[in-house]
């Protein structure tokens, strides 16, 4: 037990530093992190239908063919074929609206896995009402129904607004 | 009794029970408003493409949904309150009855006037008659003179039960060693079907309860046959 504690405590002294898996020491120590964590105290792209005008551009490193583009869109516009245009909107875009505001074919997913469990399901209770059931009492048969219908009829049963009051007694049948 | 695949309450056999209906159909109506303004608002958030993110606070309509859901409450209690007190109105009843639920089956006893007690069990579904009801029907009726006040006094010999008859607006704990009281007046003759309440074991769902409201004269000659028979 003194070992146990004793290996616990250098863990915690003498070894978390070496095992540690934590990035902030790592990167202390040099190691570059490819993580996915952002920085959030600097701008960030994004492409949201809500705010229209993202706070950098897409793409701020450029290579040489990039920054002959840039430099030429500092002049005039109307100087600019189609594609260059399109080429430096992609440039700070990385999607346009049409592209954000398509939705993908995960409902179909959905939908499916749904129909799927459900046939599933009706399976399950199919083979229940045929292995597992047993008989239903006699009571549901329909000659037994009828007499009981007849029987509760006959005693008035909700006569008010409820069963009886749905029986014509004068011509004894079901009113219309 | 309900008929089958019947959803709502059963006809009302006494005066409470047509008020629990009423008072029902008020605060349903009520439930089914909200519940239609909280659908439409839910498809309208879902479906709208507007966004505002800059909503800070709004006063007036916080007041708004604040005041209106006390008032609606108030509105509700009223007349839930009105039904308690008048349920428990001193009502002078013709007739004591005591309802005393065993395992499993109830026995009554009517000792006002002579000692008469009987026992009260299911019909098993084997023995029943041609067009009886199964699991309500029982070999014996607790018996009751119509338009009359009755008092109930519901108690147990065992463990807790529960007496039970919808149509008439009744429930009551059946409590060993307690004396618990209901009282009802039926407005109307008839045959009124109720199940034990109160989970007491393996036939839980057997031991019924039937109350037969009759004509004064009828109720003399039923209890005269009753005591001779014992």
């Amino acid at each position: 037990m003194l070992s146990s504690r004793a290996a616990v405590r250098g863990l915690q002294l003498f070894t978390w530093r070496s095992l540690s898996t934590s990035t902030c020491l790592q990167e202390a120590h040099g190691k570059e992190i490819a993580t996915s964590s952002i920085d959030c105290s600097q701008p960030q792209y994004n492409d949201r239908l809500d705010t229209p005008l993202p706070d950098i551009p897409y793409v701020t490193k450029f290579n040489t063919e990039q920054s002959k583009l840039k430099e030429k869109e500092k002049g005039p516009w109307t100087q600019l074929s189609k594609e260059e245009k399109l080429a430096l909107y992609r440039l700070s875009h990385r999607q346009t609206f049409a592209e954000m505001k398509k939705g993908s074919s995960e409902w179909k997913t959905v939908v499916g896995g749904m129909f799927f469990f459900l046939g599933f399901t009706g399976l399950v209770i199919w083979w229940q009402r045929v292995f597992v059931f047993g008989k239903p009492p006699h009571t549901l048969s329909e000659e037994w129904v009828a007499m009981q219908t007849q029987r509760m009829i006959d005693m008035r049963v909700n006569p008010i607004s409820g069963f009886s009051s749905e029986w014509d007694y004068n011509t004894k049948q079901w009113k219309k | 009794m309900a008929h089958p695949s019947q959803l709502g309450f059963q006809d009302a056999a006494s005066p409470v029970m047509e008020e629990l209906l009423h008072f029902h159909d008020h605060t349903l109506m009520i439930v089914f408003l909200i519940s239609t303004l909280v659908l439409y608002i839910i498809v309208a958030m879902v479906s709208t493409k507007l966004t505002n993110k800059y909503v800070l606070d709004s006063q007036e309509i916080e007041i708004v949904w604040t005041v209106l859901p006390a008032v609606i409450l108030i509105l509700i209690a009223l007349p839930s309150l009105r039904i308690l007190y008048l349920m428990d109105e001193i009502n002078d009843p013709h007739l004591t009855i005591k309802a005393m639920g065993h395992q499993w089956y109830w026995s009554y006893e009517y000792t006002d006037y002579e000692n008469l007690g009987f026992d009260s069990y299911m019909i098993p579904t084997q023995d029943l008659t041609p067009g009886q009801f199964r699991l309500l029907e029982t070999d014996h009726r607790m018996v009751v003179p119509m338009e009359s006040p009755i008092r109930v006094l519901v108690s147990a010999e065992d463990v807790l039960h529960a007496w039970a008859v919808p149509a008439l607006g009744i429930k009551m704990d059946a409590v060993p060693g307690r004396l618990n009281q209901t009282a009802f007046i039926t407005s109307r003759p008839g045959v009124y079907y109720g199940q034990c309440s109160e989970i007491c074991g393996a036939n839980h769902s057997f031991m019924p309860i039937v109350v037969e409201a009759v004509p004064l004269e009828h109720f003399e000659n039923w209890s005269s046959l009753m005591l001779e028979e014992s």
